[in-house]
């Protein structure tokens, strides 16, 4: 090994300057260990950059020296072990402080607040829902009691139609047609009469009659040997059901004709509506 | 102070040793800083900052591979040359030659040099072109003796023997003053 020419190589410069690499370093450091004239030789330029340093070196200002000892003086204040960087310290006894000094009535504050907030809505809200609900109770109440009376009222009907339908069935009628035909009246008129010659019994079933004004009615009569008898007013909106009218014997034929309201005691033959003859 | 003592009184954190430190070490240091940063204000705070890492990381340095000085100055060059090489630095350094470093700081610091020194210029003087041009590269500028190679074409061991030469002729200089 040519120790002079390692020397002259300038490698040793550049491992003072730092300008090696690791493994570099690691070679010359072995070759200083192993031979003392290369240590010497790093020695001498260590000691020529330091002076070359110091000679053309600049003293920095005043200022600047008592700014890094207050640096390290904080520092040492700060923590005990230098190793632990300063920053990260700083900011977590930061947080320590600050989080129950100035944070914890402002949280508040805003939790209340929004309590209060949530609360009021809620109340508006489930309010406004107790007066929906009692409205629209009172509104079934009112539906309720008006299905009652619907129910109950068409119970009555339809007892009144079974009592009917239980005569009719039960009795024995004959089916006298009455029609306004050839009449000047009402052309299209139609009404059925119903007719139990040994009970008596008269039903008849409107069909077709015009309505009339609320100062007359329909009547009818029974025409038979002792001229005709008025057994009933008809109600002409009540179609196609069973109307029970008076009994009536030996009759010859079934007339309707307009009376005055109420009716009357013999037949006003110029309104004839309808006519129908017994067979 | 011997070194082994100046070295054991800053692992012990001991504050009248950081002085010595300071007072015996920041003109050579500081020197190495604003050799690469012209800046007087951006050098300063930069060496604020290698000055503290130097304090902070003493038990980092290890005897085995070098003299005190020479870890410290490394750090110093390091810190510089990561300043040159950060983004703010950058519009700087593009404007700024060799040459405006060097009349530069002749100028900017000249009465500071006069006391303290010969200054940078006056130094290099004996200096031949080619290794005056070495020097300022990687004395200067931080670059590495390969990225100077590469640069300018030069074999290795041309680079590394104008150093050699250089810092043999800088520290004939240094001595005589």
């Amino acid at each position: 090994m040519d120790i002079q020419a390692y020397i002259s190589s300038g490698k040793l410069e550049l491992f003072v300057l730092g300008d090696l690499n690791e493994t570099e370093q690691q070679e010359v450091l072995a070759m200083a260990k192993k031979y003392p004239e290369i240590e010497q030789e790093i020695i001498a330029i260590e000691e020529a950059m330091l002076a070359i340093d110091e000679v053309s070196g600049v003293s920095p200002s005043s200022g600047i020296k008592n700014k890094i000892f207050e640096t390290l003086e904080s520092e040492n204040k700060k923590h005990t072990s230098p190793t632990i960087p300063e920053k990260p310290l700083q900011k977590e006894v930061r947080l320590v402080k600050e989080v129950p000094s100035t944070n914890p009535w402002k949280a508040f504050a805003v939790a209340a607040s929004v309590v209060a907030v949530v609360s009021l809505t809620a109340a508006i809200y489930y309010a406004n829902q107790y007066f929906d609900v009692e409205e629209r109770f009172a509104i079934s109440l009112q539906q309720n009691a008006i299905l009652a009376e619907e129910v109950q009222a068409n119970q009555v009907k339809l007892k009144a139609l079974d009592t009917g339908m239980e005569k009719f069935i039960t009795g024995n009628f004959d089916k006298i047609p009455m029609k306004g035909e050839g009449l000047p009246m009402q052309e299209d008129a139609l009404v059925d009469v119903f007719w139990d010659k040994d009970s008596k019994e008269v039903l008849i079933s409107v069909n077709q009659l015009a309505s009339l004004d609320p100062n007359n009615d329909y009547q009818l009569w029974a025409i038979g040997e002792e001229g005709p008898i008025g057994i009933g007013l008809v109600d002409p909106g009540n179609k196609l059901d069973l109307q029970m009218m008076d009994i009536a014997s030996g009759v010859q034929a079934f007339a309707i004709t307009i009376e005055p309201k109420g009716g009357s005691k013999s037949p006003t033959l110029e309104k004839l509506v309808v006519l129908g003859e017994v067979s | 102070m011997e070194e082994q003592a100046l070295v054991h009184g800053l692992r012990a954190r001991d504050n009248k040793v950081q002085e010595y430190l300071y007072e015996k070490y920041s003109k050579a240091l500081f020197g190495v800083i604003s050799r690469i940063i012209f800046d007087r204000d951006i050098a300063e705070e930069v060496f604020h900052d290698a000055f503290i890492k130097i304090i902070n990381k003493i038990d980092n340095y290890d005897e085995t591979k070098g003299r005190l000085y020479t870890w410290m100055a490394n750090i110093c060059r390091n810190l510089a040359i990561d300043k040159t090489r950060s983004k703010e630095f950058s519009k700087m350094s593009k404007t700024n030659t060799i040459d405006a470093y060097v009349y530069g700081m002749e100028n900017d610091a000249g009465t500071a040099a006069a006391v303290d020194g010969i200054g940078v210029k006056e130094l290099m003087d004996d200096l031949n072109d080619e290794q005056r041009f070495v020097m300022e590269c990687i004395y200067f500028k931080g670059y590495t003796h390969t990225e100077v190679a590469e640069e300018y074409s030069l074999p290795l061991g041309t680079v590394k023997s104008r150093i050699r030469s250089a810092i043999k002729l800088l520290k004939k200089k240094a001595d005589k003053i």
